[in-house]
């Protein structure tokens, strides 16, 4: 089976017409390709950014508001000027873009513009013909993030195509700290990390960090990736993002997961950050070494009690946040967590939060705890403490 | 329950309610006499008009029924025009022509609305600036002496704010009443100032580039906003409360303080169909609710004659809803706004009055009689669920042909299109109604099309006899009644659904109504390419021939730009210690539970509308983009 055609979607700054890029989009991943979806309302810097971080085949920009011709040259200017050509433009805005417009942006490095009335199906075949498998050589010499970018997708690449790549020994830089999110859909994990990232940007005007998320999707079939679009503060030139589909793995991971965290893990980054897909928490889905601390985060719906016994992920997790606070379950939520932690027999932290609210100081609290020097009693591998010992922080 | 509930048992009762009445009728022999004497008495009061051939004709056309019980069904469930539960319309007479010599005194009621059809700017003259006549909408007014104004709502928005001045001075020069339109660029659409990096290009596109009060002053120089003659429409929801507040500062210094109350005109601001289709929201959804009803609660306060939101389903309906999507995800955000300004203390009948809507209509069967059904609905949900008097059960609606029906594909085809859409709203006796271009697809509409789409509608309202001579030409036909139960029956079940995931707000923190409209968008631009829905000249009858026509394009030049960056910075050189002062108080009052419109309006006196809005996302955050 071949590796997934992998394409970035947008909309143009100032323009919110996203209705045509939401059909192309499922279009697209009914179709197996794999679709990064950045939003609307993005500037062409960032659209750039995430095109290399996710080392994508082409771009597809939709552009309904005018000025199409300045937005989709300068993006192709700001991909060259990185040093970038293997990565194309293409895209469409019905009938505001003329075919005058199109052989203007041809000429300055746009591939292909679709114009009003377009099949779907022609866009689809399109893509798979023009960006389908072909050799993409190594980036040598090119700026780390680049190399990293086009390393990940080689580990990607070969899983896909039935490899297996030798593991490395799981080691990384010093002063990598990696964290593992999980939790069911719908709690918030990525709102809350995006906040996370918000607060580390801010304490340490140096800090690097690097986000590793997770979409679900079916061997052979496309995903969505769509983390990008409502991850806000993570459009940001010391935040390195890259999104995986699952392509078939269960557990809320890809089969390129561990070698992809091990190369991020050694490249230099103070965070590491890795999301799960939304999972049943029947298990433990980092199964790394290199995880130093998991989080597990719940909604306060969870359902009955008797629910909560079944939750393994309670007895592993070094910190247990019970996001959407604000919601009436919360308290009774959060007792019942509590109980059910005290008879682990690990140190483990229990927090609450509401990531939707603007400086939230749960959020705040879990950040402290993520950043507070370590000590060696906090890996979630270590053998367990005598005694259960939990903290509500 | 949320009032949404509670609007899906009224509107069950009333169902209910009427069936018992019927029967009632026909039962109690005197309640049934009753009715019948009501209903001879309310045919003899029908005044007679003449067509041009003589023909006679009643002004309202009844059904031909004499049973009580029939009699009973019609009166309480449709109702008589400008009767509740207002099927048949909001007024008793909408687009008649006057009656030269009435016979018989039908008492008041609004003939004209705020405009029975809009003449777009390019009707007499001027070359059209489409981007925003696009989305033009037109609030319906508070009730009025017949033909007080005209019905042309001049809709402007281009480049720089003198420029749309000229515009605006230009389209009314021959009018007596100015009811002008605004269309923003998209930098100000998104509350970001022109001086920003990133949206230099944008400055001036497809609507006016706003910044400061000071280009809100020269917006509207040489107009009298005081004047009962004068409204003005602002197409804008992100930022509304901001450039409401910059509106009212530029009234203030032109004319001072007591100008308040006699602001007229209408905003859009409605944001939760930003977060639902739009994409125009940039402050997260509660705070946005915050600052919206904290102007609302101002407006409805200080503002007698201002409307301070405009309900929008056109929006939700072009991201490719379901017309029945449509009209009840309008119809419940309508709801919420309500209940958010009943929680507030405000009294319905203060605030109801001044809500309006605005819809989409395409070619689907269901628009026979949406905007029918949206009306009973609202009516028998504002009645009986919030306690509203008769004029805040009106639903007022401003209707606008469909932009997504019109295609590239021998685009001229559009002409059709359009005409049976607005035929479609007339039927469902719309208050105004926009037409779209037939270069919709293309560009901003240029004046040889905005002319003909502006003709479309006085051919249908003066030339031809179909709605000027009797009320009700065309309601209640069997089928119309067919897809009226049919479309309530499916409002009521998108209500119920809400409902369960927690209100509107509830299910908005779902992407429920969102994934629905994108599911139906692809299904239906699926539809289109399998063939199931026959688009006439791109998938049947296909020219494969046919040429890309060329159309002249609208341009900003880049000294106008770079005219409108240099006045900004200028402004905020001079203002800059000011600036600060109100931005913090601003701050303060935000982090409070107090009405924060003062505030607002304080700041826009020296802040740019960019300052303040940075300033407010420091305190309540930036919305984060639901996919
Ligand atoms: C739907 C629509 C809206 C909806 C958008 C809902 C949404 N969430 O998307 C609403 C009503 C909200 C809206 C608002 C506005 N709109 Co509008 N809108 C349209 C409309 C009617 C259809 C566009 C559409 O989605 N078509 C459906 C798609 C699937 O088909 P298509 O466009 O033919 O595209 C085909 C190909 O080009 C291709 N394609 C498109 N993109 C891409 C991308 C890739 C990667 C690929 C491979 C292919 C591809 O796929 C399609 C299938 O063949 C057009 C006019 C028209 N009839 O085209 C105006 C139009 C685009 N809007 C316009 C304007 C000005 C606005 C506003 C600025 C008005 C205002 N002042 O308030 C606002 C701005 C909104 C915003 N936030 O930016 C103008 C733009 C004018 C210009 N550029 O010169 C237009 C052309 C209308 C007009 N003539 O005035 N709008």
């Amino acid at each position: 089976m071949a590796a997934p055609i992998r394409v970035l979607t947008a909309v143009p700054i100032c323009d919110g017409h996203d209705s045509a890029i939401n059909t192309i989009n499922l279009e697209f991943i009914r179709h197996g390709i794999e679709v990064v979806y950045l939003g609307y309302h993005r500037y062409a810097q960032d659209i750039v950014r995430a095109a290399i971080q996710e080392d994508v085949r082409a771009v597809g920009i939709s552009s309904y508001n005018g000025g199409h011709v300045e937005f989709f040259v300068e993006v192709v200017k700001q991909l060259r000027k990185r040093g970038v050509d293997d990565i194309a433009v293409f895209g469409g805005g019905g009938g505001t873009i003329t075919h005058d417009d199109q052989r203007v942006m041809q000429k300055r490095g746009v591939d292909k513009i679709f114009f009003a009335g377009t099949s779907l199906t022609g866009m689809v075949d399109w893509v798979h013909e023009r960006y389908g498998p072909g050799k993409r050589g190594s980036r040598d010499g090119a700026p780390a993030d680049m190399q990293l970018a086009r390393k990940l997708t080689q580990i990607e690449d070969a899983y896909a195509n039935g490899k297996t790549p030798r593991k490395p020994a799981a080691k990384k830089s010093s002063g990598t700290r990696v964290i593992g999110f999980t939790g069911p859909g719908g709690a918030g994990k990525t709102t809350l990390i995006d906040e996370l990232v918000l607060r580390l940007l801010h304490r340490d005007d140096s800090s690097r960090i690097a986000i590793l998320s997770h979409d679900p999707s079916v061997v052979g079939e496309g995903a969505l990736l769509g983390d990008r679009a409502t991850m806000i503060n993570s459009q940001h030139d010391r935040v390195f993002m890259r999104s995986m589909a699952t392509r078939g793995q269960a557990g809320g991971l890809s089969p390129a997961t561990e070698d992809c965290l091990q190369l991020l893990a050694q490249s230099g980054f103070d965070y590491v950050i890795i999301e799960t897909v939304g999972t049943g928490q029947e298990a433990m889905p980092f199964q790394s070494k290199l995880v130093d601390q998991t989080v597990l985060v719940m909604n306060p719906d969870y359902g009955a009690r008797l629910q909560l016994q079944k939750i393994v992920m309670l007895d592993l997790a070094d910190i247990i946040v019970v996001n959407k606070s604000d919601q009436e379950r919360a308290k009774t939520a959060m007792s019942e967590i509590e109980r059910r932690l005290q008879g682990n027999s690990r140190e483990q932290q229990l927090v609450s939060t509401v990531a939707k609210r603007h400086r939230d100081t749960g959020v705040d609290r879990l950040c402290d705890l993520l950043t507070q020097p370590r000590t060696s009693g906090e890996t979630a591998s270590e053998e367990p403490k005598g005694r259960a010992r939990l903290r509500r922080a | 329950m949320s009032k949404l509930g509670r609007v899906v048992e009224a509107v069950e009762n009333y169902n209910t309610f009427v069936e018992n009445e019927v029967k009632r009728s026909r039962t109690e022999k005197k309640f049934g006499q009753q009715m019948v004497d009501r209903w001879n008495q309310i045919k003899a009061n029908i005044p007679i008009g003449t067509a041009p051939t003589g023909l006679k004709l009643p002004r309202l056309a009844l059904p031909e029924i004499d049973e009580a019980g029939d009699i009973t069904r019609y009166l309480l469930a449709d109702g008589l025009p400008g009767e509740f539960p207002f099927l048949n319309g909001a007024y008793r007479e909408m687009y008649l022509e006057p009656m030269q010599n009435p016979t018989i005194e039908t008492g008041t009621y609004e003939k004209n609305g705020d405009g029975k059809k809009s003449r777009l700017n390019g009707s007499k003259n001027g070359k059209g600036n489409g981007a925003s006549a696009a989305h033009n909408r037109l609030a319906p007014a508070a009730p009025k002496p017949a033909q007080a104004e005209e019905p042309t709502r001049l809709f402007s928005g281009l480049m720089l704010a003198e420029d749309t001045n000229a515009r605006f001075h230009f389209l009314g020069a021959h009018q007596r009443s100015k009811r002008l339109s605004t269309a923003f660029d998209g930098p100000t659409l998104y509350g970001i100032d022109s001086d920003a990096d990133g949206v230099f290009g944008k400055i001036g596109e497809g609507g006016v580039a706003v910044d400061t009060v000071e280009d809100m002053i020269r917006l509207y120089d040489g107009f009298d906003l005081g004047s009962p003659d004068f409204s003005a429409s602002m197409t804008i929801s992100g930022p509304a409360p901001i450039i409401m507040a910059m509106y009212i500062a530029a009234a203030k210094r032109r004319f001072g303080p007591d100008i308040v109350p006699k602001l007229r005109g209408t905003i859009q601001a409605d944001i939760f169909k930003e977060v639902q289709a739009q994409n125009e929201t940039i402050f997260p959804v509660e705070a946005s609710l915050r600052f919206l009803t904290d102007m609302m609660e101002y407006t409805t306060r200080n503002m007698p004659r201002w409307y301070p939101v405009s309900i929008s389903g056109y929006h939700i309906g072009e991201a490719g809803s379901t017309p029945v999507q449509q009209a009840a995800y309008t119809l419940s955000n309508g709801f919420a706004y309500a209940e958010m300004m009943a929680a507030r203390g405000l009294d319905v009948n203060d605030f109801g009055p001044r809500l309006s809507f605005f819809l989409d209509c395409g070619l689907d069967v269901e628009y026979i009689a949406l905007t029918r059904v949206s009306r009973r609905i609202w009516a028998i949900g504002m009645r009986d669920a919030f306690g509203a008097g008769h004029k805040a059960q009106m639903f007022k609606v401003h209707t606008q042909t469909s932009g997504r029906s019109l295609v590239a594909a021998e685009f001229k085809n559009n002409l059709t299109r359009t005409a049976a859409e607005l035929m479609l709203s007339y039927m469902n006796g719309t208050n105004s109604c926009h037409s779209n271009s037939a270069d919709e697809p293309f560009t901003t509409p240029s004046e040889e099309w905005i002319r003909l789409a502006a003709h479309g509608q006085a051919i249908l309202l003066d030339e031809s006899g179909i709605f000027k001579h009797t009320m009700n030409m065309l309601s209640g036909s069997p089928g119309m009644k067919a897809v009226e139960r049919a479309v309530e029956a499916a409002i009521l079940e998108e209500f119920r659904e809400i409902e369960r995931l927690g209100g509107v707000m509830g299910a908005v923190e779902n992407r429920y109504q969102r994934s629905q409209i994108q599911t139906a968008a692809h299904r239906y631009e699926q539809q289109i390419y399998s063939g199931v829905r026959p688009i006439i000249a791109l998938n049947k009858y296909r020219n494969e021939n046919e040429e890309m026509p060329e159309f002249e394009l609208a341009r900003t030049p880049r000294s106008k730009q770079q005219l409108q960056v240099d006045r900004l910075k200028k402004f905020k050189a001079k203002n800059a210690r000011k600036a600060e002062e109100a931005l913090n108080r601003l701050a303060e009052v935000v982090e409070t539970d107090e009405n924060c419109f003062p505030a607002l309006m304080e700041a826009a006196e020296v802040c740019s509308l960019g300052q303040i809005c940075e300033r407010l996302q420091e305190v309540v955050g930036r919305f984060r983009p639901m996919v």
